[in-house]
């Protein structure tokens, strides 16, 4: 699952729950399905930081060793 | 015998009585000259004739060249003429001034003195020459020069508010400037200052750089510029610009650069041309059909500027770029965080933390009281324990929450 399709029903839940749209007896299942939503969401995110945060400073390398 | 040299010395007698008056020669020439000086003796003239046999000493300072007229073709004046020490700089005024070399061929006004000597003959000797009129004539040629341009290239060269827009002019230049094309003379300072600024830049940057060695100046300048430009259109070499420059001591031929031939083939060409023909005040035809800069130093370091901007719109666009994924990793951040808070809100147990109580029957959770009547039994988990009850009555609660 991709981090928009993650968040997407992230979103959908969170929706339903502001709405309070949700069974009371259905609501320990949505709120253990946001949470593995969230936990989806958070580990993609991680990575997508690091990983620009590592194209960021290999092109700031690049150029500090040409202007050497 | 003796009669034979009796009659011999009768017949030189009679030949030697009979032999012409004679003068010396340097007489001759003495009256002559006493004859021109007496007419022409302080009297100068202007005269306007066209220059052949030009002998420059510019050491000595002196110049040797001969004066013709000509009427349909038929030559019908000539005279030797001289320019003496101290009219010498009369030439390197005109060279300076009209951007043309004194050379044979050329049409010129100038005021003369009548002179004859015994052994160099009749001459003219120069004192000034009118530059108003060459400047006039060089002028005319160059407006109709530019007028024939204008007319016979009506889609390619136009005129907008004194500023010429050629095809040539217009084309736009590549993001970055790689590969130059360099039409210059051999071993010239145009040469020299090109090479040196471009490969020297502060910037560190490499260019391709192919150079097309012709000859700058002289009358035949402008063909081989020329045919220096169809190489290049010829060529399978992809090259972003082509670069003209001369420089040194080249100041005085303008004239290969105002050439009909060579103007229309520079506002046609199909790749950008710069101009860096070492000239400060005034601008060539050529200078106009292409992108001038004067110098050939200051056209390489155009191209060296044209690759900063660019690096420097790439910098700005990365950084640009950087912060606008670090702003939607942060939003990212912020949605799942408020998306959190709520789920973390919704859970039954944080609703049981808030001291609300949920209501079960028969292991069900309530959620609409008429499904439990009177007398039937009921679960109230609060968040320690869980309450068992009997219901003893029912009430609407007109109070909603307002507890």
């Amino acid at each position: 699952m991709t981090y928009s399709e993650a968040f997407v029903k992230l979103e959908e839940l969170v929706a339903q729950l502001e709405e309070g749209d949700i069974q009371l007896n259905k609501l320990t299942a949505k709120v253990k399905q946001a949470n593995e939503l969230i936990a989806i969401c958070e580990g993609k995110l991680r990575t997508i930081e690091t990983e620009v945060n590592e194209v960021a400073k290999s092109a700031t390398a690049r150029k500090k060793k040409k202007n050497e | 015998m003796a009669k034979y040299w009796a009659r011999a010395n009768r017949i030189v007698r009679f030949q030697i009585n009979r032999m012409p008056e004679q003068i010396k020669l340097s007489d001759l020439l003495e009256q002559i000259q006493d004859t021109i000086q007496t007419s022409f003796e302080g009297e100068t003239y202007w005269i306007s004739a066209k220059i052949t046999n030009v002998k420059k000493y510019e050491t000595n300072r002196r110049c040797y060249l001969t004066f013709e007229e000509y009427e349909g073709g038929v030559k019908t004046a000539e005279i030797r003429a001289v320019f003496w020490a101290n009219y010498y700089s009369e030439i390197e005024k005109f060279e300076k001034i009209t951007k043309q070399q004194f050379k044979n061929g050329i049409e010129i006004i100038c005021k003369v003195k009548v002179r004859f000597h015994k052994v160099y003959g009749l001459n003219l000797d120069v004192v000034q020459i009118d530059l108003a009129h060459t400047l006039g004539t060089i002028e005319l040629e160059r407006q109709q020069t530019l007028e024939r341009l204008l007319k016979e290239n009506p889609t390619t060269i136009q005129l907008f508010d004194g500023v010429y827009r050629t095809l040539n002019n217009r084309l736009p230049l590549p993001l970055v400037v790689k590969n130059i094309a360099l039409i210059t003379a051999p071993n010239s300072d145009g040469q020299r200052d090109f090479i040196q600024e471009i490969t020297k830049n502060k910037h560190g940057y490499t260019f391709s750089v192919k150079e097309f060695l012709t000859t700058i100046q002289g009358d035949t300048a402008h063909k081989l510029i020329l045919d220096q430009l169809h190489l290049i259109e010829k060529s399978n070499e992809d090259f972003d610009v082509v670069a003209i420059v001369r420089g040194g001591g080249s100041q005085t031929d303008f004239k290969p650069f105002e050439d009909y031939e060579l103007s229309k083939c520079v506002a046609n060409f199909p790749i950008p041309i710069f101009t860096g023909i070492g000239h400060d005040r005034n601008q060539s035809i050529v200078d106009l059909m292409a992108r001038e800069q004067k110098t050939p130093t200051k056209v390489a370091s155009l191209f060296v500027e044209h690759n900063f901007e660019f690096e420097n719109r790439l910098i700005e666009l990365k950084t640009m770029f950087f912060d606008l994924v670090s702003e939607q990793i942060q939003n990212a951040k912020d949605d799942l965080d408020n998306a959190k808070r709520i789920v973390k809100l919704s859970s039954p147990q944080a609703i049981l933390n808030r001291g609300f109580a949920i209501v079960t029957s028969n292991n069900k959770i309530v959620t609409d009281p008429k499904n439990i009547k009177e007398n039937s039994e009921i679960q109230t988990l609060l968040r320690d324990e869980i309450i068992f009850s009997t219901v003893t009555k029912k009430d609407k609660n007109g109070k909603g929450i307002d507890l």
